[in-house]
């Protein structure tokens, strides 16, 4: 138990720390293997520890979080959305975490040792760490979580691309397993990012449908003590838990769906967190009753967003023709005044803070004048002087698709038409409701999307979404974007196990996408949270609040009553 | 009387199951499909994974054999599993209805305690002052949006005054025994006035009408002439009859018990049938959609029922077909 404190205090609290003997070998064989991403630290994530100081935590209390929409299942492999994640991050430790860093950090496990030929990865779990039951957490639990996410027939979606490649796993003994893969690849240790299932819970019944989705048991900090559906998800302490107790005594996870209600519980403390629009920020910013109890804390993700061309489209096969719609955009604008600031313009599909993006690579920049004649160049002119442009008979009047409450999406499309037009391109703006918009887009039949990329993980490997192999209906490349020397670079650091090796590669390739245009890249914006200022010790990171180690659970009540707590606060 | 019932629970199972076809229909033809899950997945099945949900779902049959296999369930009383979580979709509906239900039902009952006697009054001196008044109120509510009055009252309520909860169904931790129920009541004040407030101006407009129509009738004319007060004649003699299209229209009504309201519920974060079926339509959870409309189809024929019952045994004309 002493070991897991001091590990836990130095691998959280301080990177300088880690090399001290207290620290387990993981993170050693974890930095020899592989990925630990570019050191750049966001800018603004340093803001909320700064203004903070050093806090020393104290425990009690009980902590009030929003969730947008009722978790589907409790079983982690079963999870698909940020609800699932949120609640899970108290309950179910993962082998490895990221932390605000984006480093591998042990989780349930201890260790991983990779072959060198990095198909085979042999890791070894804490001996300390239990299930609530007090029964350990074992190597077979591993196992059979691992050939769950890998079977076809268990929707695992957030997990199963991560074993695609997968040729066998089996346990070594009680705490150690070996997985086999049937080829390196560069990300494979982000697989271990995952949870680890109580095998014995599962046996003789349908995994789909157990009790263990709704109530599961617990080898985190916390259990689940009670689920009111559309209500809240209230969490306890776990006293069998095997690390560091988590602060608060009891976290409340409230369902609220509407943003303005949530901002208006979060005023009242009724919540203690509650993610905001660019809209309540800005409100936020000039009410005195939100600053009163509130801070806002915002930062960069690794989310970008951008318009997909479809390149096997007659309008868009030729990158002049993409490239001189980029140089349409006037995408420093839409930063400052959609954005109102909380964005910056990119030149790659990367945001800034991903290890694979080349900050030195400047955007296409904004130029009607020469994006008209790159127009004129690849034979779009107006022949007839109706104002739009034409070619052998046909106009180029496109439809760009928007799907249902994206409304910066939709703004910032409405935008980018309003340009095209001044260069006699017709872009019309369709709005489809999200399920439709996104069969469309994955079936590959669109013209060009308005879409917002989210990052799961810091994963930067863009083969899934730009390779020509993966054009729809069966891949991920849905505008179909096909360049041969992109195809060898994304094939070459895949297989690339050298990190500074497989930068050099990203940075060649960030070039070629930013000239060959298979999209509008459009902008990295940030993440906006309002926060109770007695909430402590909240940190940042690219993955957002929740994506890392140990994130939301590091968080704490400040401990020194504030003057206002004796009046009852005034909602909103 | 007993023949006309009959005719009337006869007619109704075609006509239920015409809407079970078409909503079944519409519901697997709409663009979408449940593989692709709500806008906030973390990550989408493609590929293999997104063809194995398929036929997990059930999805790779064909649209006749996948409704043979849900009506031979839903007539034994099983709507299957939520696609979402695989839970049985009476269990997810069961969870919600009493929230709907309460939510519904201090509405409707607010709506007509105050329209009824609204219209009457109302109608009882049309073109008169409060008529006039109450007419532009009446039609100024009648147009208010749902979305804006709920924050409105939010805003008033909750906010300025503090007299009463922002959200939710219960206090946490709920208070037991009276305080508890107090504690209910004050939680579904501001959600119920959003849902009554419609109704009510649609009510009372309704209730005025048909006053203002049977006051000049002759039964009315000789009542006051046998020297019944004007409040006498109004509330004895012209609203029984007055009152005869508010029995059709609470077959209208009934069934809206049950409908639940996605702006309020939203707003409110109320965890009612609304939300449920709102969610369930953007994550194409195909067993709920159905589960909950296969719900409120039954509701609304049942409603509509009881109410062409209702009337027939209040007017002989509609029993005997000589209705006009």
């Amino acid at each position: 138990m002493r070991r897991a404190w001091a590990a836990f205090t130095v691998l959280v609290l301080a990177a300088a720390c880690r090399g001290r003997s207290e620290a387990p070998s993981a993170r050693a064989d974890v930095a020899r293997s592989g990925t630990p991403p570019s050191s750049s630290t966001p800018a603004l994530a340093a803001l909320d520890a700064a203004s903070e100081g050093t806090p020393v935590a104290v425990d009690g209390g009980t902590l009030q979080r929003r969730l947008l929409g009722e978790p589907t299942s409790l079983n982690a492999v079963l999870q698909t959305s940020l609800p699932e994640a949120q609640v899970l991050q108290y309950v179910q430790r993962n082998l490895f975490d990221f932390d605000a860093a984006l480093h591998l950090v042990p989780g349930l496990a201890a260790s991983m040792q990779v072959s060198p030929d990095g198909r085979e990865y042999v890791i070894t779990l804490r001996p300390e760490a239990v299930w609530e039951d007090g029964k350990p957490v074992t190597a077979d639990d591993a196992v059979f979580t691992i050939r769950k996410i890998a079977d076809p027939g268990i929707p695992a979606p957030v997990f199963q691309s991560l074993y695609d490649g997968l040729e066998r796993v089996e346990a070594l003994d009680s705490r150690r397993f070996r997985t086999v893969f049937r080829e390196a690849y560069a990300f494979r240790e982000m697989a271990f990012v995952m949870p680890v299932l109580p095998a014995h819970r599962f046996e003789g019944r349908d995994f789909r449908k157990a009790p263990d989705n709704r109530a599961p048991l617990s080898s985190g900090p916390y259990r689940v003590a009670a689920w009111k559906s559309g209500e809240s998800v209230e969490l306890a302490r776990n006293p069998a838990y095997w690390g560091p107790r988590g602060h608060f005594d009891r976290i409340v996870l409230r369902i609220a769906p509407d943003n303005t209600t949530a901002y208006r519980m979060l005023l009242a403390g009724d919540l203690d967190e509650d993610q905001m629009d660019a809209t309540l920020k800005a409100r936020a910013e000039s009410e005195p009753r939100f600053s009163d109890c509130c801070r806002l804390v915002e930062f960069y993700t690794l989310d970008w967003s951008y318009v997909a061309l479809n390149n096997r489209s007659p309008f868009f096969e030729d990158a002049r023709v993409r490239r001189a719609l980029t140089m349409l955009s006037d995408r420093a604008a839409a930063a400052r005044d959609l954005y109102r600031g909380s964005a910056r313009v990119i030149s790659g599909p990367w945001a800034p803070d991903s290890p694979a993006y080349d900050a030195s690579l400047p955007p296409l920049p904004f130029d009607p004048a020469a994006a008209k004649a790159l127009l004129a160049e690849a034979g779009w002119r107006d022949s007839d002087g109706d104002g739009t442009l034409d070619r052998d008979g046909r106009k180029f009047a496109f439809d760009l698709t928007v799907p249902a409450g994206f409304e910066t999406g939709r703004q910032v499309s409405e935008m980018l038409a309003a340009e095209l037009a001044h260069a006699g391109v017709t872009a019309r703006v369709r709005t489809l409701e999200w399920a439709a918009f996104i069969e469309r887009v994955d079936a590959g039949e669109f013209e060009a999307a308005s879409l917002a990329w989210s990052a799961v993980d810091p994963n930067p490997d863009p083969y899934p979404y730009w390779h020509s192999s993966q054009c729809p209906p069966h891949g991920l490349n849905n505008g179909c974007y096909r360049n041969p020397e992109a195809d060898r670079l994304m094939e070459e650091a895949r297989r690339e196990l050298d990190p500074s090796k497989r930068t050099a590669l990203f940075h060649r390739l960030q070039r070629i996408f930013r000239d060959d245009a298979p999209a509008i890249f459009l902008v990295n914006s940030t993440q906006k949270f309002g926060f109770d200022r007695a909430v402590r010790g909240v940190t940042t990171s690219p993955l957002g609040l929740s994506g890392i180690w140990p994130g939301p659970v590091g968080w704490f009540m400040e401990p020194i009553p504030r003057a206002s707590t004796s009046v009852k606060r005034p909602a909103a | 009387m007993t023949r006309y019932v009959l005719r009337r629970l006869v007619l109704a199972i075609p006509t239920l199951f015409g809407i079970v076809v078409i909503v079944f229909v519409l519901v697997h033809l709409a663009p979408g499909s449940p593989v692709s899950g709500g806008g906030e997945a973390l990550r989408r099945p493609t590929g293999r994974a997104a063809e194995e949900l398929r036929r997990l779902y059930g999805l790779d049959r064909p649209i006749p054999e996948r409704f043979g296999a849900w009506v031979s369930r839903a007539v034994r009383f099983d709507l299957g599993e939520s696609f979402v979580d695989r839970r049985p979709v009476g269990e997810r509906i069961r969870e919600a209805l009493p929230h709907t239900l309460l939510l519904n039902g201090v509405a409707l009952i607010l709506a007509l305690v105050i329209a009824v006697p609204l219209g009457v009054v109302a109608g009882g001196h049309p073109e008169g002052a409060l008529d006039r008044v109450s007419g532009v109120a009446l039609f100024a509510l009648y147009s208010t949006p749902t979305f804006w009055m709920a924050l409105l009252l939010q805003s008033l309520f909750s906010v300025q005054l503090g007299w009463l909860p922002l959200y939710g169904v219960a206090s946490d931790p709920a208070p037991s025994g009276l305080a508890g129920l107090v504690d209910r009541l004050a939680h579904v004040a501001l959600p119920a006035t959003c849902l009554a407030y419609g109704t009510l101006a649609f009510v009372a407009r309704l209730v005025r009408s048909g006053i203002a129509e049977t006051r000049e009738a002759d039964y009315v004319l000789a009542a006051r002439a046998r020297g019944a007060s004007r409040r006498r004649a109004l509330w004895t003699h012209a609203f029984p009859n007055a009152i005869l299209p508010l029995l059709t229209l609470f077959g209208l009504l009934l069934p809206a018990l049950l409908s639940g309201s996605v702006i309020v519920e939203r707003i409110f974060a109320w965890p009612g049938l609304g939300r449920l079926f709102f969610d369930s339509i953007l994550a194409r959870d195909y067993p709920v959609i159905l589960g909950l409309s296969l719900l409120s189809a039954v509701a609304t024929l049942g409603a509509t029922l009881v109410s062409d019952i209702a009337s027939a045994a209040a007017d002989p004309r509609v029993r005997d077909g000589t209705a006009t």
